[in-house]
């Protein structure tokens, strides 16, 4: 069973969308965090 | 191969690489560490670690040289499976968030995996775990160390104990200088570079390729690739999940962060990097598909990340994978180098050696430990012994026996010593001997199920009325009171 061009384009674009949310996330808590004196 | 002939960069640009990121670990270390003179604020971070900076010790520290180097070489070798099998380690990440929460609940003054042993399950379960963590713990100290001379080496043609002993001497100063504090706030830099690094490298390949180019014509030169039934892909992907829910369970590193967390943070941060790491192997491995899209001859598997990262950007790609494998390298070796030294200082200096060890006594231990495990996995990588790095993967059979024993211990009353015990050595015994019969890739699978059904029987046998309150061990030298409870 051969993963179509579609399904194959999905996975890595997901993969990448996520990939590229993940830093953005990290800072957005870091800053929330900071904000409320909870950083460590 | 010669890899000095093959290198991607010149050693000149991969020793200013080097000595760039070294100087600035070596400043963040001192700067995160700085007010750390206490012994929980120098080995647990002050237990007050909030979800930003908990969410990316754990993606950062999960993100070894493997996941950026071995990633792509998986889904050279294994194809599409390969990629998804590998990002399925993320599953021991999103099974230990409610460990995480409970471990931190039911001891808010633990220090060590080795402290709910001894409680639980008593004096011979905890050296027989004991056993198994150091083990593994070496295991993977050695294999970090050989694979950044290696990987040095064979993207700069820096020999590789000069690599080597550069990439351990940066994170033993650093964790020597801020302890966990020092570890988890360079994880943050790191897991950013990290994540900016495979997603630089991946959008250009799409961008300069693009991802039907690359469909075709893995179909066209290696259709098995993409086959989603190849029976030892699917093997590989369980035996993985296994291995990694077995790391993550049974390891101080990640029992150190749940200690480390502020209430309240360790379920949602182990849970929001289980679901953030899982994309990286597949962002960091479908770039080795590109090979027959870009007329790659790959001569070595494991290099085919920097080859194809190399061939779309040129130098500037070999300099953007030099630095991700360095960070990964970082991450990894400094939270082990950390959580390795506070389980010897704990479980074995001051349990065994030293029972009236102060908290000042415990800092000064903790910092020596952290030179000598260096100086050990120096020795140990030295001679460059393939069998060495071989060991993290023997140590599959080992940490997933622990899997059952810590799970069913820290939620279920039922589960006894007996069980503990049988399951930790006699699923050992039988995932190395399957290892041996049958192949790595079911050594964890075997180890997992025999601790499994031990563990289960026995608690059903002679169930136990295990009292939780009785993990809540006030250790008798604190500096300041911790609060917290059940």
């Amino acid at each position: 069973m051969i993963i179509s061009t579609t399904a194959f384009a999905w996975l890595v674009g997901v993969a990448l969308v996520l990939t590229i949310a993940a830093p953005i996330i990290l800072l957005g808590l870091l800053i929330a965090d900071w904000k409320k004196g909870r950083l460590w | 191969m010669n890899i000095v002939n093959t290198a991607i960069l010149d050693p000149t640009t991969g020793w200013l690489i080097l000595a760039a990121f070294s100087a600035l670990w070596i400043a963040l270390g001192w700067y995160f560490g700085r007010n750390t003179q206490q012994l929980d604020d120098y080995v647990l971070a002050g237990r007050r670690v909030g979800l930003a900076l908990g969410t990316a010790t754990i993606m950062a520290t999960w993100v070894t040289s493997n996941t950026t180097m071995a990633a792509p070489q998986l889904a050279l070798q294994m194809g599409v499976w390969g990629m998804i099998g590998y990002s399925l380690g993320s599953v021991g990440l999103l099974m230990f968030a409610p460990l995480a929460r409970r471990i931190r609940r039911l001891m808010p003054s633990g220090y060590t995996s080795g402290d709910f042993v001894r409680l639980r399950y008593g004096n011979f379960a905890w050296r027989v775990f004991l056993l198994i963590s150091l083990f593994y713990s070496l295991g993977w100290l050695v294999s970090m160390g050989m694979a950044g001379g290696i990987l040095i080496h064979a993207l700069t043609g820096i020999p590789y104990h000069y690599g080597m002993t550069v990439i351990l001497s940066i994170c033993v100063g650093y964790t020597l200088l801020g302890g966990l504090r020092a570890v988890i706030g360079t994880d943050f830099i790191q897991a950013l570079l990290i994540l900016s690094g495979a997603v630089i490298i991946a959008v250009l390949a799409i961008r300069q390729i693009g991802l039907d180019t690359i469909h075709a014509a893995v179909l066209a030169e290696r259709p098995e690739l993409l086959n989603l039934l190849m029976p030892a892909s699917i093997m590989f992907l369980f035996n993985n999940l296994l291995f990694g829910v077995g790391e993550i369970f049974h390891s101080n590193v990640w029992w150190s962060r749940a200690f480390a967390f502020r209430e309240g943070v360790g379920f949602r941060a182990c849970l929001l990097a289980g679901l953030l790491w899982a994309p990286i192997p597949i962002v960091a491995g479908f770039i080795a598909l590109a090979t027959p899209a870009l007329g790659l001859n790959v001569p070595a598997a494991d290099m085919v990340g920097p080859m194809v990262a190399a061939q779309i950007l040129g130098t500037t790609g070999a300099v953007l994978v030099l630095i991700m494998v360095f960070a990964a390298l970082s991450s990894s070796l400094d939270s082990l180098l950390a959580a390795t030294s506070i389980l010897v200082v704990e479980d074995i200096y001051r349990r065994h050696l030293k029972p009236e060890a102060t908290a000042v006594q415990m800092r000064r231990a903790t910092a020596r430990i952290i030179v000598g495990l260096g100086i050990l996995t120096w020795i140990l990588c030295a001679p460059r012994l393939t069998t060495l790095a071989e060991l993290l993967y023997f140590t599959g059979a080992f940490v997933a026996s622990t899997i059952w024993p810590v799970a069913a211990g820290l939620f279920w009353r039922r589960a006894n010593s007996a069980g503990a015990i049988a399951g930790m050595i006699l699923g050992s015994a039988a995932g190395l001997y399957s290892y041996f019969a049958v192949g790595f890739y079911v050594a964890a699978l075997v180890g997992a199920a025999v601790s499994m059904t031990l563990v289960i029987a026995a608690s059903f046998l002679k169930p136990e009325r295990f009292d939780f309150g009785n993990l809540q061990e006030i250790h008798p030298r604190e500096s300041k009171p911790v609060s917290g409870g059940l």
